[in-house]
C-alpha cells in the first residue's frame, strides 16, 4: 500500500483491511492518533485525508491508498507552532491531552474551509470529539481565537529549546550545524 | 506568590498540541507482546473447570496467566492501612462480576491474543446475581462474600458509625419531622485514554512498568504486594495520563502485564477496549441514602438519622474509605448538633465501584441540599433562609468533631443569592461566618456549644 504521510511517500506493509490507525501507529510509529474506542465515537484517532478529518480507526487502509495523510506531528513543532496549536495552547483548550491533536486537526481543516465560523458552526463541527476534561469551553474560545487571528507571538514559538531549529547558532565554524 | 493570578502556560502544553506527549500506549519497545484477558461473561458464577493448555500450544502466545501464577492473589487496595482484603487478582473458584478476569494471554499480535483466548476452555456454574443494594438484606437473599451481605471491617463496628448528641431527644422535641430517600447512580468515569499499562522485564531481573495511574506509589504497592516483591525491584513510568477522574486510582493493568512480562521474559503491554471500560472497570458507586430530620416550624435543623447503603460492586477496594469521608460530609455545609448516622459497604454483583470526583462526597451533597429543599418546602420558608440560618460558623463542629476555624458557607450562600438577584430578608444579608450569638445561638445549639466545650478547649471534645 502506497500513501503520503506528513509530506513523506510511505509503502506500507500494513494489511490492506487493517485499519489506518493500526498503519499510522504501530508501522510509522507516528502516535499522535490514539486509540480511544476504535468504534468512531470518541474522535481522538482522527487525522486529515487529503485535507479532510477522517477517523482512523475505521478508516481501512486500501480505501485511503494514493491519499496525503497528514497528522498533527506535521502542522508544527515545539518552537513554531501552527497558529491553531498555538491557540489551543495559549487559551487552555487543553488538559491532559489524549484528545487534542484530534481537536487540533479537526479545527484546521474546519478553518481551511470556513475561515470565520460561526460559534453553531464551531459547535457543529467538532460535535464528533469528545473531551472528559475540560467541559469544551476553552476549547471552543481557542478554536475562536485561531479564526479570528487572535494567538501571541510568543505562542508561535512556544516550546523552542536551545539555538532555534531556522536560524542555527554557529558554535563551531564550519559545522553542519 | 508569583504564580497566584498569573496566567501561566500549561506546562505539557507544547507537548499535547504537537503530538509529542508520549502516553503509555505511546511508549515504543521492541519485541513488545499483547495481552488479552479471558472475562467472566457471567455476573455470578462458579468456576468448575478452567483448562488453559491449547491457548498455551497457539504459536505466537508466549505466556497464559491464571490465580496459579500470582504469588499473592488476593490482596486489598486498602490493605496496607489494615484494610482486610477480599479480591482475587484473578478469579479462583468463582466469578462475582460480568467482565472479571480470569486469565490472560500474552501474544506476538493482537489477532493471536485474541484467538488464544478463545482456546481457553472454562466451565461455569451460574448463580443468581444480586444487583440491588435494598436486596442484599432480604431474609432469602444468598450472601456470595465470606462477610455476608456488608464489607464488616469498621473498627469494632461492621458499619461506619457517627453518634453526637441525643438524637430521641431532639426528635421528641422537633414540630416536624422531614423525610427523604435518595438514590443516585453509578457513573463511568471515562477517561478518553482507556486503561493501558506495559510491563519490560529488565537484564538485571527488575520490571520497569510504563503505567497511567493516578497513584503512582499505591500502584508500586499494590503490584509489589502480589507479586511479594521488594520495592526496589520496579521501576515505575508514570504522571502522563490520558484522563483518571478516579478511575484510574484502582490497579488495572499493572500486576497482570508484568507476570506476564516475567513469564514469557518479553515486554507485554495490555490495552483495554472501550467495551472493557464500560463492562469491567470500576464506576462511581450508586448510593441508597435515607434521611430523617427533626426541624423546629421556624426552620432549625435539631437532628439528623441517616443511614446510607453504599454499593461496592463484587469487592470492597476503596469503599470502606468512601464510605467514611461520605459519612464525614453528612450534615453537608450546616450544622446539627445531633446526629446519628450508619453507613453500609454492601457487595453486589456489579463491577467494583471506586473513586470518582469527591469520591463518597459528591452523593451525599446531592442528597443534602435536594433535602435542604424539601424541608424549606414543607416549612413553607425561604430555602436560602434555611441554608444560611443553619450554616456553618466559626467555632462549630463537624459530624466528626473538627472544629471549624474557615467556613464558607454563609459568604458563599450569599454571594451566590447577590449573583443571581435573590432577595433576602434584611437579617440574613448582614450574616457573617463569625461565631453565632443572640436569636442564631438557640438553646438547642447553647447547650451542645456547651457539650463541646467550646472554642477556648482548642477544639477537643469536653
Amino acid at each position: 500500500m502506497q500513501l503520503t504521510v506528513n509530506g513523506i511517500e510511505r509503502e506500507l506493509s500494513t494489511p490492506p483491511l487493517d485499519t489506518l490507525l493500526n498503519a499510522l501507529r504501530e508501522e510509522l510509529g507516528i502516535t499522535s492518533p490514539k486509540a480511544g474506542c476504535q468504534q468512531g465515537g470518541c474522535g481522538a484517532c482522527t487525522v486529515l485525508v487529503d485535507g479532510e478529518p477522517r477517523r482512523s480507526c475505521l478508516t481501512p487502509l486500501v480505501a485511503v491508498e494514493g491519499a496525503a495523510v497528514t497528522t498533527v506531528e506535521a502542522l508544527g513543532e515545539p518552537g513554531n507552532l501552527s497558529p491553531v496549536q498555538a491557540a489551543f495552547y495559549e487559551q487552555y483548550g487543553i488538559q491532559c491531552g489524549f484528545c487534542t491533536p484530534g481537536f487540533v486537526l479537526a479545527t484546521t481543516a474546519m478553518l481551511e474551509r470556513t475561515p470565520n465560523p460561526s460559534r453553531e458552526q464551531i459547535l457543529e463541527e467538532l460535535a464528533g470529539h469528545v473531551c472528559r476534561c475540560t467541559g469544551y469551553v476553552k476549547i471552543v474560545a481557542a478554536v475562536e481565537a485561531a479564526a479570528n487571528g487572535d494567538v501571541s507571538q510568543a505562542a508561535l514559538e512556544a516550546g523552542a529549546t536551545g539555538p532555534s531549529r531556522h536560524e542555527p547558532e554557529v558554535l563551531v565554524s564550519g559545522s553542519p550545524a | 506568590m508569583k504564580a497566584v493570578g498569573a496566567r501561566l502556560p500549561r506546562y505539557d502544553g507544547v507537548g499535547h498540541v504537537t503530538g509529542r506527549t508520549r502516553f503509555v500506549d505511546d511508549v515504543r519497545i521492541p519485541g513488545t507482546l499483547w495481552a488479552k484477558a479471558l472475562r467472566s461473561p457471567h455476573p455470578h458464577a462458579g468456576i468448575k473447570r478452567l483448562d488453559t493448555s491449547k491457548a498455551e500450544k497457539l504459536p505466537g502466545v508466549h505466556a497464559v496467566i491464571t490465580h496459579k501464577d500470582v504469588p499473592r492473589n488476593v490482596y486489598g487496595h486498602l490493605e496496607a492501612l489494615g484494610v482486610p482484603a477480599d479480591e482475587p487478582l484473578l478469579a479462583e473458584d468463582d466469578v462475582r462480576y460480568k467482565g472479571q478476569p480470569i486469565a490472560v494471554v500474552a501474544a506476538e499480535d493482537e489477532a493471536t491474543a485474541l484467538e488464544a483466548v478463545e482456546l481457553i476452555e472454562v466451565e461455569f456454574e451460574e448463580r443468581e446475581p444480586v444487583f440491588d443494594i435494598r436486596k442484599a438484606y432480604d431474609a432469602d437473599a444468598k450472601p456470595f462474600h465470606q462477610w455476608g451481605p456488608a464489607f464488616p471491617h469498621f473498627g469494632p463496628y461492621t458499619s461506619r458509625r457517627i453518634r453526637k448528641g441525643d438524637v430521641d431527644d431532639a426528635f421528641e422535641r422537633a414540630d416536624v419531622i422531614v423525610q427523604g430517600v435518595y438514590r443516585p447512580q453509578a457513573i463511568e468515569q471515562l477517561p478518553i485514554e482507556p486503561q493501558v499499562g506495559l510491563s519490560v522485564p529488565e537484564p538485571d531481573g527488575r520490571v520497569t512498568i510504563y503505567s497511567c495511574t493516578q497513584a503512582m506509589y499505591f500502584s508500586m504497592g499494590v503490584v509489589a504486594a502480589h507479586l511479594e516483591w521488594p520495592l526496589n525491584k520496579l521501576k515505575f513510568v508514570g504522571g502522563t495520563v490520558g484522563g483518571g477522574f478516579g478511575g484510574k486510582v484502582d490497579t488495572a493493568t499493572e500486576t497482570i502485564t508484568a507476570l506476564l512480562a516475567l513469564k514469557a521474559n518479553r515486554p507485554v503491554k495490555w490495552r483495554w477496549t472501550r467495551e472493557e471500560e464500560f463492562l469491567c472497570s470500576s464506576t462511581r458507586a450508586p448510593w441508597h441514602m435515607e434521611l430523617a430530620d427533626a426541624v423546629t416550624s421556624d426552620g432549625w435543623l435539631l437532628a439528623r438519622k441517616m443511614i446510607t447503603l453504599h454499593d461496592a460492586g463484587a469487592y470492597t477496594r476503596f469503599s470502606s474509605y468512601g464510605v467514611t469521608k461520605h459519612s464525614f460530609h453528612h450534615t453537608g455545609a450546616y450544622t446539627i448538633p445531633n446526629l446519628r448516622f450508619d453507613g453500609y459497604v454492601v457487595y453486589t454483583n456489579r463491577s467494583p465501584t471506586s473513586a470518582m470526583r469527591g469520591f463518597g462526597v459528591t452523593s451525599v451533597s446531592y442528597a443534602v441540599e435536594i433535602h435542604m429543599n424539601r424541608i424549606a418546602e414543607t416549612l413553607g420558608i425561604d430555602p436560602l433562609e434555611l441554608r444560611l440560618k443553619n450554616a456553618n460558623r466559626i467555632g462549630d463542629l463537624t459530624a466528626n468533631r473538627v472544629r471549624l476555624s474557615d467556613p464558607s458557607t454563609v459568604p458563599v450562600v450569599l454571594a451566590a443569592a447577590d449573583r443571581i438577584g435573590y432577595e433576602l430578608g434584611a437579617e440574613f444579608k448582614q450574616m457573617t461566618s463569625e461565631p453565632r450569638s443572640g436569636d442564631l445561638l438557640p438553646d438547642h445549639l447553647l447547650t451542645s456549644v456547651a457539650r463541646d466545650g467550646g472554642a477556648e478547649t482548642d477544639g477537643r471534645p469536653a
